[in-house]
């Protein structure tokens, strides 16, 4: 996994980072919210391997203010999952559940390079989550 | 694609033989546990087909640890639950003399490697949504949004009680492709080692319209290195001229996924 080295460069304000502390680990859930504000922002896709995501809520979920993250193909759905939950301020027992085309839940230990490769285009992958299950 | 049938029956009879072993540090008392062995289908997932085992070692464990979550390691590798057994097999074939030894845990769970699995729902949530996945790929989705929820459950039950007619009734409509029609992509998962499994989009057919092969496929993922790769699934190498397509249609697992063991 790649370091957590990005560097600080301007981003348009709704364009924030999900930080990414490569020690992260799927199953460990991180043990503070990763910041919303004042994160090291990295607008820098093209060299990087980061893409852009797109947080939507379905059903009765609460909406987040901040809907497009940059964030690390490296990275695996779990860890999506773990920080919607926490930005969300959810309890840990309540249930999260993230979908690609309105359609699957990817496995949390899915690395999303995968889903981007298949599903998402433009630098750009659409999710959508919900804390019932939507599409089965 | 039915031309083929008895391929399909081929792959669903595949089974391969387990040892099962209590790890030794977690037997309460002073008998050691007899290993257990069971045939167990490739295409099946390992909570389907280990309740008798759990049984059978659940009374040598800590009464503390009787309820928690059983799982199985080979050479000291955790194993993925959600992977298909004969996946799971494949990937360690060089290793592996036969009967496959595996070693039973209940305590000490991996949460760093492994899924949890409370229940056989987990099993069913995450099969029915590869499925769902597949049909993304293949047909844009049209075909399970259009079944109803008694496919579904046939599809699982069928796996569930390995039962190839009821799976098969259902899943055929999921493999269906006109004479001359194709699958828009390629539903596969290459593993290589301990890395992450790759998923790509692939289309059956090259720009000119013919059907790809197992090599060309290869070297859309591979490019220079595709004569170097050594594929494996089922236990057998698909020769490197057999279509994609007919892959898909004949070697994909239940959830209809090509799950293809690459080395090089």
């Amino acid at each position: 996994m790649a370091d957590s080295a990005d560097s600080p460069v301007e981003t348009p304000e709704s364009d924030k980072t999900l930080e990414t502390q490569s020690d992260r680990e799927i199953d460990s859930v991180p043990s503070e919210p990763p910041s919303t504000s004042g994160v090291a922002d990295s607008p820098s896709k093209a060299k990087t391997n980061k893409i852009d995501i797109l947080l939507k809520a379905t059903g009765n979920a609460p909406i987040m203010k901040t809907k497009k993250w940059a964030l690390d193909k490296d990275k695996k759905i779990g860890w999506i999952i773990d920080f919607i939950k926490k930005y969300l301020k959810l309890e840990p027992s309540e249930s999260l559940f993230l979908y690609v085309n309105q359609a699957f839940a990817p496995a949390p230990d899915q690395i999303v390079r995968n889903i981007y490769d298949c599903y998402g285009s433009d630098g750009k992958l659409v999710l959508h989550y919900c804390k019932s299950q939507a599409w089965g | 694609m039915a031309n083929d049938r008895e391929v399909l029956r081929e792959i669903w009879d595949g089974r391969v033989p387990v040892c099962f072993q209590l790890d030794s540090s977690e037997v309460n008392g002073l008998q050691a546990p007899d290993p257990y062995y069971l045939m167990v289908p490739r295409l099946s997932y390992f909570p389907l087909v280990t309740d008798k085992v759990r049984r059978h070692f659940q009374r040598y464990i800590h009464p503390d640890k009787h309820d928690a979550e059983m799982w199985v390691d080979f050479n000291g590798q955790p194993l993925k639950w959600h992977y298909p057994i004969g996946v799971l097999f494949d990937l360690h074939i060089p290793e592996i003399s036969l009967p496959w030894c595996l070693t039973i845990h209940f305590d000490k769970f991996p949460e760093a490697e492994l899924l949890h699995c409370s229940s056989r729902e987990a099993v069913e949530s995450y099969f029915m949504s590869c499925i769902k996945e597949a049909d993304v790929l293949k047909h844009r989705s049209q075909v399970v949004s259009n079944m109803q929820k008694k496919d579904h459950n046939q599809l699982w039950l069928g796996l569930q009680n390995d039962k190839f007619d009821q799976f098969w009734a259902v899943n055929r409509k999921l493999m269906e492709v006109g004479s001359d029609e194709t699958f828009k992509y390629i539903p596969f998962r290459l593993y290589q080692g301990d890395e992450p499994f790759i998923q790509r989009l692939v289309k059956p057919v090259t720009e000119e319209g013919q059907r790809k092969t197992l090599f060309q496929f290869l070297q859309e993922i591979y490019a220079e290195n595709a004569s170097k790769v050594k594929v494996t699934t089922h236990g057998v190498e698909p020769p490197s001229d057999t279509p994609l397509q007919w892959m898909s249609e004949h070697l994909s697992y239940p959830d209809n996924f090509l799950h293809l063991c690459v080395a090089f």
